[in-house]
């Protein structure tokens, strides 16, 4: 007996013992202490950005993969809290600004306006899109210059976050700076990708090879999205005119009412098919978000407000003060004043808001 | 001995003459390994299938059936946990018959619940809720019951919600899921151990049932075995310890018995990280025989605690991981590991139920329960930030490249980088696992809402379910002479179920806010569209700022309201006796929305439109009325009702051939009525109920140590609904799934044997389960996008056929191998995660308190859950709406589980210590050749790839699956006395 007793307390302390050794890993269900404060990365620039984007330059304005020990530092710049940038960070230094393509949804989370970013650009391409600066990393489908760096990983090994400062006051551009920079270039020109103010932008634009409209936007639907997006008869140009569109872009409801509406009847389709009822349901069926472009004049230089249809005040109208009598073929609309990114697209200045308060009617 | 008689419990006789009433039948029922009493055996004594006496076992397994008149009968003996035996007895000269010991064999080890708590399908809408075997009478329920709960074997493939579970007497399946609710009680064994079960649709003197057996547990302190017992166990595949120590007065000379229960289930596991229990268990229950025609027990119990739960992955991120157990739930926190989902629960139970035995022909008892109290389970919400889900795809290698051209996926730079964080997860924890770290730091951080003052982005949420359910049953069962037996009853349930979200931990920063962020991706300038409380927008301005232990979200009442009454005859003539019965009631809910939703705000109560900011919320975009989250919607009746006949005959008191059939008219549960209960009160259309027609035929062998069925069934459900939600590609929206006319099929044959060999103590042990469970039907869908209540049309209409549902067609193939256009042949598709065949073979060996079994198991037959999506023309026609066989086949393909065998051993020994204590353990070893590759469940995703290069096809996401764990044990250590 004495035996079968010595065995059972073995058996009993085997379980017990069995159920708290270290050997396995404790599970805590405690009150969980918060954890320590992220601390701000301390590294040191060895190259500017007007120095990174002269690569581009040097390589006879064909992207370039960055080798060797590279490191760039820059303040953030934009936020895509309204929405309206999408997966972009924009950084500057006092040399240049670039778009720095991360790839991931709510970028201000992670980088804040005016935080220190270091870059190490080892193993990262400089590219352009349409003629504005770009660091991300290779296409390999040769179908871009640069691709999203979007792996966490490699952003997690290159892309550092630093204190945050002060963020930099917008760089004031006057009329005559701004043509001057789209001749330069995107890669030349410092101004690109920067923090800008321009005073004095008027509503509509100069006619083009499209229209004779002063006051008009750019917008592209496409009647089947899966279908091929590159066929005419696929797309509609929005852009010969306002069409009564008066808000900044489109959501897909603000679309869908507008549509209902009838402010598209008038449009065709690139292939020069009138919209019917069958084309009408199909941009109904797939409607969708819709980015767009309205036309300011910045003395002479046409400038357009890209909006995307996601952003949080893309269904904002904008001030009619600001759009003056919308069949007048002059600038009759109030001045305004915009702070956002200036960046470039096919030699045209276009012009990127963080959010809606980037816009002021001047003297107002 | 006089006092042993005298406790021993009470007879019941019908149907003779009382001056020939002078013999009996006494005896002492055993344990046949260890030679213990077995309490509360149930004693059915039989001539022919006339039942002519019923008894049950005191603590010392001692009975007494007296006033029998001589003749030859039969004595049936069931007890929980045992295989049922059968003996011949015969009374003559007017003596009573002692039978000395009557030995039960103990049917497998306990099944440990918790391996079927419900894994964690909140995102997906994908349940996978089993059933539990609870007949250990039985032995084809014995051993499969417990051998095949590792793989989720569904018997026949019934779903969970065919079972009925019944707590004294009432019926406990959820109100709204209608799924087995075990968890209200599982770590409290020893208080309900004793049950009450019948198989497949045989009636039950506890109601009359379904098609998939029903199984009451009484739970009151007189079925608690009398006497003070503890057990220590540790296993490896749940949680490191339970502790539980149970006592029980059993019945004292006053009429009293009383019973108390308390456990603990504490600790983590070998196999997945994150899993773990910190659960607690009590129970109390008091009883009063007032003599012996009344008695009153009341009983309360509960099972507070909390457990973290697993997640299903791609086989991509086992394989990156080197391991099918990864758990994409957890981070760690400071070192520790911290489990996004976490499910809390305390919902006590009280019972009060009175018995009336007026004599012996008669008995009737009526019981009032009430569950109440709190369930949630966490999850991480967030607004206005990226998905913090490790394993989201765009996280995986296969985001960027894909040897597929076509996915348009080539970027080997990145697909590499991603690849070197998920082949080193120790090195890259932040990446593999939930950052804890930086939800905290982004939080933190987020200073842009009120100034200064950091609003939380990232913050753990707890979706509650609360339950307020009474029910009442009364049922009675009165043999009124000879040759029938009734029985029947009344339910009736009242439940109101408050489904709500809670604000469980802000994360570091100090406020979150009452916003739909589903809605604003579409409706971002329309402040009040998002809303998720509009009436406090409307009042304040802003959207309300939401603190620890808030409510926001949603908020509604599931209402449902149930009432049922049933009948059975049971008529015996000779060696044959036939079961006639049926049950006809009345079943309605509604949803009660609580808060008014920017989305489906209804009208004012003015009866105007909600116009705010120029935008009228309360239309949509063509002028129609949107439907309304707030207030009660329409209320849904269904009529139900049943009809069973059940016919048994008796051959040689040890042999039966039984057949039952029977037709179902049930109400559809609350879960698939309504479109998106969580936002507005839109049901689906033209719910019906779903209707059942089961049949059976069976042959049962019982005695001498001998035990052995063999069924052939046969059961087809009709008219079944269901909905789910999901984020659909091709509508780049949130969306609502309602399946309409989901037809399916059973049938198959269950073996099962146990069976004494020519080796003194050994037996030969096996069940056969081999079955088809499949789809018959092409069932319509309609689909609605969420933030709209739109239904979604195709070609012009929003009904929708989806037809490839119960089959893929299988094209003929060309001299190249490609198919043609030409069918060869239809591949059925089945039911879900359980497999069609089941098999088990094994010995068992009981000597001198020893007991040693060990199985060999085959699996095959088991199939990944479908989504309707994959299964629509839209979806096999691609892009370019052109259907070719190639895409049929790839995206209506039903994805069969590879077979799987697994080995199983069991050891124990009890010691009895100065005939007054006994001390034992068991130690059972699951899966020993350590098969980590068995795939138990799964799901496909409803996303589509759709961004295509060739722009003429689609793709599925990769499904996600559960496997078993590998090699594990389970030693348990007990006392008793």
């Amino acid at each position: 007996m004495k035996k079968t007793r010595l065995f059972i307390t073995a058996l009993c302390v085997a379980a017990v013992s069995a159920a708290s050794c270290e050997e396995w890993d404790p599970v805590f269900t405690g009150k969980y202490e918060m954890p320590e404060k992220v601390k701000p990365v301390e590294k040191t620039a060895n190259t500017t950005i007007a120095e990174l984007k002269q690569m581009y330059i040097d390589n006879g304005n064909k992207p370039v993969e960055i080798t060797g020990d590279v490191m760039i530092a820059g303040q953030v710049i934009s936020s895509d809290r309204s929405g309206n940038i999408y997966r972009e960070l924009y950084i500057q230094d006092e040399t240049g600004a670039i778009d720095v393509k991360i790839g991931k949804s709510s970028l201000y989370s992670d980088y804040h306006l005016g935080q220190w970013v270091y870059v190490d650009c080892n193993g990262l391409m400089i590219g352009s899109y349409s003629g504005m600066p770009q660091l991300g990393v290779e296409d390999e489908t040769g179908e871009y210059e640069t691709a999203y760096i979007d792996a966490q990983y490699i952003i997690d090994t290159h892309i550092f976050r630093g204190e945050i400062g002060k963020m930099p006051e917008p760089q004031e551009i006057s009329e005559n700076d701004l043509p001057r920079a789209i001749s330069q270039g995107g890669f030349k020109s410092p101004l690109f990708g920067k923090l800008v103010k321009m005073n004095g932008l008027t509503y509509g634009a100069k006619s083009s090879y499209s229209t004779d409209h002063y006051k008009r936007i750019f917008a592209l639907l496409y009647i089947d999205p899966s279908k091929d997006k590159g066929a005419q008869s696929n797309r509609i140009f929005l852009s010969d005119k306002t069409y009564g569109v008066t808000t900044w872009a489109m959501s897909k409801s603000k679309f869908l009412e507008n549509l209902n509406a009838g402010l598209f009847d008038s449009a065709r389709t690139g292939d020069g098919r009138a919209i019917d009822a069958e084309i009408k349901q199909s941009l109904r069926d797939n409607a969708a978000a819709v980015t767009m472009s309205q036309y300011f004049s910045f003395g002479t230089t046409d400038v357009q407000i890209r909006t995307s249809g996601f952003s949080k005040f893309c269904d904002n109208e904008i001030d009619p003060l600001i759009l003056g009598d919308p069949s007048s073929s002059q600038a009759d609309g109030a001045p305004v004043s915009v702070t956002g990114i200036l960046t470039i697209y096919n030699g045209s200045a276009q012009f990127t808001l963080i959010d809606e308060t980037g816009v002021k009617i001047i003297n107002q | 001995m006089i006092r042993k008689v005298t406790l021993a419990l009470v007879a019941s006789l019908v149907s003779m003459t009382l001056l020939a009433q002078t013999g009996g039948v006494k005896g002492t029922v055993l344990n046949r390994v260890d030679r213990t009493p077995v309490t509360n055996a149930e004693l059915t004594l039989f001539q022919g299938a006339q039942e002519i006496a019923t008894a049950k076992t005191d603590e010392s397994g001692n009975f007494l059936i007296e006033r029998l008149e001589d003749g030859i009968y039969d004595l049936v003996v069931k007890a929980s946990e045992f295989l049922e035996t059968r003996v011949n007895v015969t009374v003559n000269d007017g003596y009573v018959k002692n039978m000395f010991n009557i030995t039960l064999t103990q049917s497998r080890s306990e099944i440990m619940d918790e391996i079927f708590e419900e894994f964690d399908m909140d995102d997906s809408g994908y349940n996978d809720n089993p059933v539990i075997l609870f007949d250990q009478n039985d032995v084809f329920n014995s051993v499969a019951g417990y051998n095949f709960s590792s793989v989720r074997f569904n018997p026949r493939g019934y779903s969970s919600e065919s079972q009925d579970v019944l707590l004294a007497g009432v019926k406990m399946n959820d109100a709204i899921t209608g799924y087995s609710p075990f968890s209200l009680w599982s770590g409290l064994n020893e208080a309900t151990r004793t049950k009450y079960t019948v198989t497949g649709s045989e009636v039950s003197d506890y109601g009359l049932g379904g098609y998939n057996g029903l199984t009451n547990i009484p739970a009151n302190a007189s079925n608690v075995r009398k006497g003070l017992r503890g057990s220590v166990l540790t296993n490896s595949a749940l949680y490191r310890l339970r502790l539980m120590m149970t006592y029980s007065s059993g019945m004292n000379d006053k009429g009293w018995a009383y019973a108390v229960s308390a456990s603990a289930r504490l600790g983590g596991n070998d196999w997945i990280d994150g899993v773990y229990y910190r659960s607690f268990g009590y129970y109390a229950s008091v009883e009063k025989k007032f003599n012996d025609v009344h008695r009153l027990a009341a009983t309360f119990m509960a099972t507070p605690g909390s457990r973290g739960a697993q997640n299903a992955s791609t086989q991509e991120v086992y394989d990156l991981m080197g391991d099918n157990m990864y758990n994409s739930n957890w981070g760690y926190q400071n070192g520790k590991i911290r489990n996004s989902r976490i499910r809390k629960t305390h919902e006590p139970i009280a019972i009060l139920k009175y018995d009336y035995t007026p004599n012996d022909k008669f008995k009737a008892s009526a019981t009032l329960l009430y569950r109440f109290g709190k369930n949630g389970y966490t999850a991480i919400d967030w607004y206005d930030a990226q998905d913090p889900r490790p394993d989201y795809y765009r996280n995986l290698p296969s985001y960027f490249w894909m040897e597929n051209r076509d996915f348009g996926r080539r970027n080997m730079f990145k697909y590499a980088a991603a690849k070197e964080a998920w082949t080193h997860s120790s090195l890259y924890p932040e990446m593999t696992h939930v950052n804890w770290e930086r939800l905290y730091d982004v939080n933190r951080n987020n200073l842009e809402g009120v100034a200064g003052i950091p609003r939380s982005k990232y913050i753990s949420e707890e979706r509650r379910v609360d339950q307020r359910d009474l029910n009442f049953a009364g049922s009675f069962k009165w043999n009124t002479n000879s040759w029938l037996t009734l029985s029947g009853g009344l339910n009736a349930k009242i439940n109101r179920t408050e489904n709500y979200k809670i604000v469980d931990d802000l994360l570091g920063g100090y406020y979150f806010v009452d916003i739909d962020s589903f809605a604003e991706r579409e409706y971002a300038s329309a402040a009040a569209k998002v809303q998720n409380d509009l009436d406090y927008y409307l009042a304040h301005g802003e959207a309300r700022r939401l603190y620890k232990g808030d409510k926001f979200g949603y908020d509604y009442y599931a209402q449902i309201r149930n009432i049922e009454a049933w009948l059975n005859g049971r008529f015996a003539v000779g060696n044959f006796s036939a079961d006639l019965g049926g049950k006809i009631g009345y079943s309605s809910f509604w949803r009660e929305g609580l808060v008014r939703k920017g989305l489906f705000p209804g009208l004012k109560p003015d009866g105007t439109d909600y116009i705010i900011d120029g935008v009228n919320l309360s239309r949509d975009s063509e002028g129609n009325l949107l439907p309304t989250s707030y207030g009660k919607s329409e209320v849904k009746g269904f009529l139900t009702y049943a009809g069973k006949l059940g016919l048994n005959y008796m051959i040689g008191g040890r042999m039966r051939i039984y057949g039952n059939v029977g037709f179902f008219n049930d109400a559809p549960n609350f879960n698939m009525a309504f479109m998106s209960p969580r936002t507005r009160n839109t049901t689906v259309d033209n719910l019906t109920t779903t209707k059942t027609f089961t049949s059976d035929l069976n042959w049962q062998f019982t005695g001498n140590g001998f035990n052995a069925r063999i069924t052939g069934y046969y059961t087809y459900i009709w008219d079944q609904t269901d909905v789910m939600s999901a984020f659909d590609d091709m509508q780049n929206a949130f969306s609502n799934f309602a399946l309409s006319g989901i037809d399916e099929r059973h049938y198959g044959i269950e073996v099962g044997f146990k069976v004494p060999t020519p080796v003194p103590n050994l037996s030969i042990q096996g069940v056969v389960s081999a079955g088809r469970y499949e789809y018959t039907s092409n069932p319509t869908m309609v689909q609605t996008i969420d933030n709209s209540a739109e239904p979604v049309e195709y070609g012009g209409f929003t009904t929708l056929l989806i037809p490839f549902w119960k089959s893929t067609p299988i094209f003929k193939r060309d001299g190249s191998g490609n198919p043609t256009y030409e069918i060869d042949h239809y591949q059925r598709h089945y039911i879900p995660s359980t497999p069609q065949l089941a098999t088990s073979l094994g010995l068992s060996y009981n000597y001198n308190y020893w007991y040693i079994d060990g199985d060999v198991e085959y699996f095959d037959g088991a199939y990944l859950d479908m989504n309707p999506l994959y299964r629509t023309d839209y979806a096999t026609g691609g892009p370019d709406g052109i259907v070719t066989p190639t895409e049929v086949e790839y995206m209506t393909t039903q994805e069969k589980f590879d077979a799987a065998w697994l080995v199983n051993f069991s050891i124990g020994k009890s010691w009895y210590i100065q005939r007054k204590y006994q001390l034992g353990f068991s130690l059972n070893a699951k899966n020993i050749l350590n098969n980590k590759n068995v795939k138990t469940g799964g799901y496909e995703q409803t996303r589509i790839v759709d961004n295509t290069v060739g722009n003429e096809r689609y793709y599925r996401f990769d499904p996600k699956y559960f496997y078993m764990s590998g090699v594990n044990y389970m030693l348990n250590v007990y006392f008793r006395f």
